[in-house]
């Protein structure tokens, strides 16, 4: 489904195909009860949002329709509106993205991998990614304890706290480096590599209204790009 | 009455999405002493200290720092009175010399030239890293990166030292620099709060013991007290285990020996001071 939403956001033409994604994200992640997380996301993506308005209310090529003069430079409504356009669409591919990660269990994604047949490295690369983005942000919020418990200063003004970068980022990614090199070698420990076919220790279940729904929304995607490749969503 | 130097009046603390770690802890921290946390993994003891030095603020309750609530105040700011060393190293650990390392929290505090030097110097030597000032820190092992992390926070000289678990990972060397990293804190009058799961190092390094037990105080007093055979009941609750002279002065009716020391000299005989001493007076030492 989101796979099916994020083509949707950028091929269906104008308004419509973010719109129509914004809604049933938002619808999904209230049902889901995952609106606050969605929240998160947002906020994260603000000063992208921010800045995309910005650059386009100020420097849309072509735009001759001001809403007012600042010197040399001024807004334009066809700027503003290209703009607010672009970031419906950013928004709805992100929280899609966004409500991929916070309503899927890694368990289960990994389990229904292994069940179709996909090789125990491409899953071991697939789980990694997933969890790499939770162990992470754990791991920066300790780092971040203790930095500011040696006196770092990440309340001050910003150009005090952009000394903190170097304090901050080392060891996330030096973490974040052994941490790979530690998961492999405790894999190899338990014959990760052993010849012979993995057997599985449960099968999540596949009813029959998820097929339904897997499908059709696979079929969707091929109609929107076909009708997107040949022209007639303009 | 004396106002102490930290004083947490009925604090509580719940994690966002997430268990209340810390419940109505009311404690009493007087300047120079020496305090350790145990309690088994979970029973709220990091929640605690992190909010010493404000990177946590309680959900309900006060932390008073010289008698001044620290709601408002930045852990920067906090950084200059309450050094915390984290349990774990590689989260902390950023420079491409230990010198750099040990001398990051110093600069933050405003120190320069030959004063920070001599910060960074005497905590190397304090940790027995003296020799590896120009080495990356990477290449030392777990037990010399603890030690390193511990000189990071020494060189700050704050009048509040907080150690996260500093035993944990460390050889029989390292141990021995811990130790003696304490004492000579404690010396200097400084106050030593540590969490420690190492009952040995918590009976005969510290003046004071803190049992916590599902986020609450479940005992406090001297090693003596704790580890009396009184006490042992509350102990076995929170999964914990009396030290091993503890177990012996028990068993030969001795009274409370927390230490080694403390059993030799309640011992009768040649070994022991004790002869003629009535049991239950050997006391911590």
């Amino acid at each position: 489904m989101a796979a099916l939403e994020v083509v949707a956001a950028f091929a269906l033409p104008g308004w419509v195909g973010p719109l129509i994604v914004l809604a049933a994200v938002l619808t999904t992640a209230a049902a889901a009860r995952r609106l606050r997380g969605l929240a998160t996301i947002s906020l994260a993506a603000s000063p992208l949002v921010g800045s995309i308005l910005l650059v386009n209310l100020f420097l849309l090529p072509g735009a001759a329709d001001p809403i007012a003069r600042l010197g040399p430079i001024g807004p334009t409504w066809s700027g503003l509106w290209f703009g607010l356009q672009t970031v419906a669409r950013l928004m709805a591919f992100s929280l899609a993205i966004g409500l991929v990660y916070l309503t899927t269990a890694v368990d289960d994604l990994l389990a229904d991998l292994a069940r179709r047949g996909v090789g125990r490295r491409a899953i071991f690369v697939v789980g990694a990614a997933v969890q790499m983005v939770p162990s992470t942000i754990g791991r920066a919020g300790e780092i971040v304890d203790a930095q500011r418990s040696r006196g770092m200063d990440t309340e001050g003004p910003i150009w005090r706290r952009a000394r903190g970068v170097l304090p901050l980022a080392g060891p996330v990614v030096f973490g974040a480096l052994t941490e790979v090199e530690e998961r492999t070698m405790a894999l190899e420990a338990r014959a990760f590599s052993a010849p012979g076919r993995q057997t599985l220790l449960r099968v999540p279940a596949d009813p029959a209204s998820h097929r339904v729904t897997r499908w059709a929304a696979i079929l969707a995607i091929a109609v929107i790009v076909l009708a997107r490749a040949s022209g007639r969503l303009g | 009455m004396n106002v102490p130097l930290i004083e947490l009046e009925a604090v509580s603390f719940t994690y966002p999405d997430g268990p209340t770690a810390v419940i109505d802890v009311t404690l009493r921290i007087e300047p120079g002493e020496t305090v350790v946390i145990i309690g088994q993994n979970g029973s709220g003891k990091s929640t605690l200290v992190r909010h010493l030095n404000g990177l946590l603020r309680p959900g309900s309750g006060r932390v008073l720092l010289d008698g001044h609530d620290i709601h408002s105040v930045h852990v920067a700011a906090l950084a200059a009175r309450v050094g915390l060393a984290f349990q774990n190293p590689d989260r902390q650990l950023f420079a491409g010399r230990v010198a750099s390392e040990v001398g990051f929290g110093p600069r933050n505090l405003g120190v320069r030239g030959a004063e920070l030097e001599a910060r960074v110097a005497a905590a190397l030597e304090d940790v027995g890293l003296a020799a590896e000032a120009e080495t990356n820190p990477y290449d030392l092992g777990l037990s010399r990166r603890k030690l390193l992390a511990l000189a990071s926070v020494l060189a700050m000289r704050t009048p509040v030292l907080v150690l996260d678990e500093p035993t944990t990972g460390q050889d029989a060397r390292g141990v021995a620099r811990v130790r003696a990293v304490v004492a000579s804190a404690a010396q200097e009058g400084r106050t030593v709060i540590a969490i420690s799961h190492d009952m040995r190092f918590a009976a005969e390094c510290f003046g004071r013991v803190v049992v916590m037990r599902a986020g609450k105080v479940a005992l406090d007093g001297s090693p003596a007290a704790i580890f009396a055979q009184a006490a042992w009941p509350e102990l076995r609750a929170a999964y914990l285990e009396p030290p091993l002279p503890a177990v012996v002065g028990a068993g030969l009716g001795l009274g409370s020996t927390p230490t080694a020391a403390a059993l030799v000299a309640a011992l009768p005989g040649p070994a022991g001071e004790g002869r003629g001493r009535p049991p239950g007076r050997a006391g911590n030492e």
